[in-house]
């Protein structure tokens, strides 16, 4: 086949058949990823207005989109633009640790041999399909609310429980109301934890039994065994999780309606996209952070 | 045999072991009641709307009423279908086939790119596999609006000069947008799906691969007919996120095809605060119901998240088991 290079050799050959493989991803990249990178910079550093034939105008104006967003523009709640990224970012942080966390619970408790597994599994993965933003949007009650409670927006404070609660045991509902909404905040927790906790229970299945075993021989203690058999074996997968958490969490963000309602409800494209550019910035400079914890994590349990 | 034992075993010992035992049995207990609570927590908002979308309207709000509606009605289910499904079942077999075809195309070109960068070492395979990291961990939402107007304006490289007078065509409200996005790589989710292709695939042996070269098959005949059968339990796991994610996804036809009619969009714009006043006058009109509450609004809404569920939840059903066992395959842990 390869005779004084008349014909391609075989691994050159293969090369290029991989190359048509990801030609569409590469397409891809450029057309919807690139291009649209490189204008979305573009268009934040110039007053961006119609033409008179239509088409766009373009004027250079440095920095003053990015000046504007946080010192005149307000969101489509009329609050500042800092607010928005505070919120967003702080409720990041917090659901972050918390989702980790759970879904590892729920994978520990999932990786437990009892009667009746397959039906727990059945429903701790159900929130992979509860979790979707359409599901929770509706399952929250907008309007009315059972007599006695007007917190209008969740699920649970309506419920016989709270009642009972309140009317039956005399609960003040000082003390009740911060418990009820962490109580529904496990139901949001949860419905974020789907994916999460199948990569988890994934990754403590595939730990060897024979590890277990030889912690068992030692004389270690179920907690000692957590700490130094599970935990450092499923350090790799955690790094994973956490990365698909930050990016799973800044997906719900609303940060989409804003840029929208900027750039064809106000007609501020150049704001809009200066807000896109800070908003990439934010979420590299979280992950970033959380990258460079965890590896200290990783390698401190790999050695 | 074991009682013998216990009876020459000294009595510390015998109090030692009951104590293990009844430790163990303690921490069963607290799992048990640990798990039970988890699955209410997931259940309960599902199970809960039970009575509220089964009762007839007039009993909303009716403080007797906790699990049992007094009367039975299917008032909020007939209302909600007339409201988020407008060509009735048609509407959701529509959103079906639309999930299922985005699926397919997801399937079939993440697979390959997946394979390329895990099997083939060409020229800037760490440039490519970065690329895909970066497109899975940037949000999608920081460049809808260069992208919003890049659909706006259409146009390839001056080749729509060829078919339109403008030089560019606008596809926004165009569903091609959206099969667009997915033959590209850029559909929902899909970094992830190629990046799972990928860990996959480095996992086969290579043996599989060079026995059909050595036997003669060419790279594409290898892929379709050894590697693609030998992928099933990744296809399967992406399947089912792909349809699931596809069936509820409200981000990319919401922007790109505003006016299609798919299930979530549907319901997401239908059941919004404004329009509450609008549903709750024809719910008088259409079903002579004297009175109407707030909460009627509500039942009617929960009626078509659960309508909206129903296929969710029977691919879920088929599916879940499969799910959980294919992940362990994926080559994703180790």
């Amino acid at each position: 086949m390869n005779k004084k290079g008349k014909k391609i050799p075989y691994q050159t050959m293969r090369k290029i058949h991989g190359l048509v493989f990801v030609s569409p991803f590469l397409i891809g990249f450029v057309a919807f990823f690139l291009v649209p990178l490189v204008n979305t910079v573009y268009y934040s550093l110039n007053k961006v207005g119609v033409g008179d034939q239509g088409g766009m105008t373009f004027e250079w104006s440095g920095i003053q989109n990015y000046i504007d967003l946080f010192q005149t523009e307000v969101t489509t709640g009329s609050e500042p633009m800092m607010r928005l990224f505070t919120e967003e970012n702080s409720t990041v942080l917090l659901s972050l640790p918390l989702i980790v966390i759970f879904s590892l619970f729920m994978a520990l408790l999932a990786n437990q041999n009892f009667k009746g597994r397959a039906i727990v599994r059945l429903l701790f993965f159900l929130p992979i399909i509860l979790g979707l933003d359409v599901v929770m949007d509706m399952l929250t009650i907008t309007t009315g609310s059972a007599e006695g409670l007007d917190s209008g927006s969740s699920l649970l404070a309506g419920s016989y429980v709270t009642i009972f609660l309140v009317r039956t045991l005399n609960v003040p509902m000082r003390v009740l109301y911060p418990i009820m909404n962490y109580v529904e905040n496990i139901f949001e927790l949860i419905s974020q934890a789907g994916v999460q906790t199948l990569v988890y229970l994934t990754a403590l299945q595939s730990i060897s039994p024979s590890l277990y075993e030889v912690a068992k021989i030692e004389g270690a203690t179920a907690y000692e065994t957590f700490w130094k058999v599970t935990i450092p074996s499923i350090m790799n997968i955690t790094f994973f999780v956490v990365v698909y958490t930050i990016v799973d969490l800044f997906l719900k963000s609303s940060i989409a309606e804003e840029a929208y309602s900027f750039a064809f409800t106000q007609g501020k494209i150049g704001v809009g996209s200066a807000l896109s550019v800070v908003y990439i910035f934010n979420v590299i400079l979280v992950l970033a952070i959380a990258a460079l914890l965890l590896r200290k994590a990783v390698k401190k349990n790999e050695k | 045999m074991k009682n013998k034992k216990y009876t020459e075993v000294d009595a510390s010992l015998a109090l030692y072991l009951f104590q293990k035992k009844s430790k163990k049995r303690i921490v069963q207990f607290f799992t048990i009641v640990l798990i039970l609570g988890l699955c209410f927590t997931i259940v309960y908002p599902i199970v809960g709307l039970v009575p509220t979308v089964l009762s007839a309207m007039e009993d909303l709000g009716n403080p007797n009423v906790i699990w049992i509606p007094e009367e039975f009605s299917t008032v909020s289910f007939k209302a909600a279908v007339r409201l988020v499904m407008p060509q009735g079942i048609w509407t959701m077999l529509g959103s079906i086939l639309y999930s299922v075809g985005i699926m397919l195309l997801q399937l079939f070109f993440s697979a390959m790119v997946g394979y390329s960068l895990a099997r083939v070492k060409f020229w800037g395979r760490g440039l490519v596999f970065g690329m895909v990291i970066l497109v899975f961990l940037l949000p999608r939402q920081s460049l809808l609006l260069a992208q919003y107007i890049s659909f706006v304006h259409f146009d390839v490289l001056g080749i729509m000069n060829l078919f339109t007078a403008a030089g560019e065509v606008n596809l926004i409200n165009n569903p091609i947008v959206l099969v667009l996005l997915a033959v590209f790589g850029f559909g929902v989710s899909q970094s992830l799906f190629i990046f799972l292709f990928s860990q996959f695939f480095k996992n086969i042996p290579k043996e599989l691969e060079e026995a059909s070269l050595m036997d003669g098959c060419g790279f594409y005949r290898t892929y379709f007919r050894i590697m693609l059968p030998n992928a099933v339990p990744i296809i399967s796991t992406v399947a089912i996120l792909s349809f699931v994610w596809n069936y509820g996804d409200t981000y990319y036809t919401n922007y790109f095809n505003p006016d299609g009619n798919y299930m979530s969009t549907l319901l997401s714009s239908t059941f919004i605060q404004a329009n509450k006043d609008t549903i709750l006058r024809s719910l008088t009109t259409w079903y002579d119901v004297p009175s109407v509450t707030d909460m009627a609004f509500d039942a009617v809404k929960q009626a078509g998240v659960l309508v909206f569920l129903i296929p969710l939840l029977i691919v879920y059903l088929i599916g879940q088991r499969k799910l959980v066992e294919n992940m362990e395959n994926s080559g994703l842990v180790g």
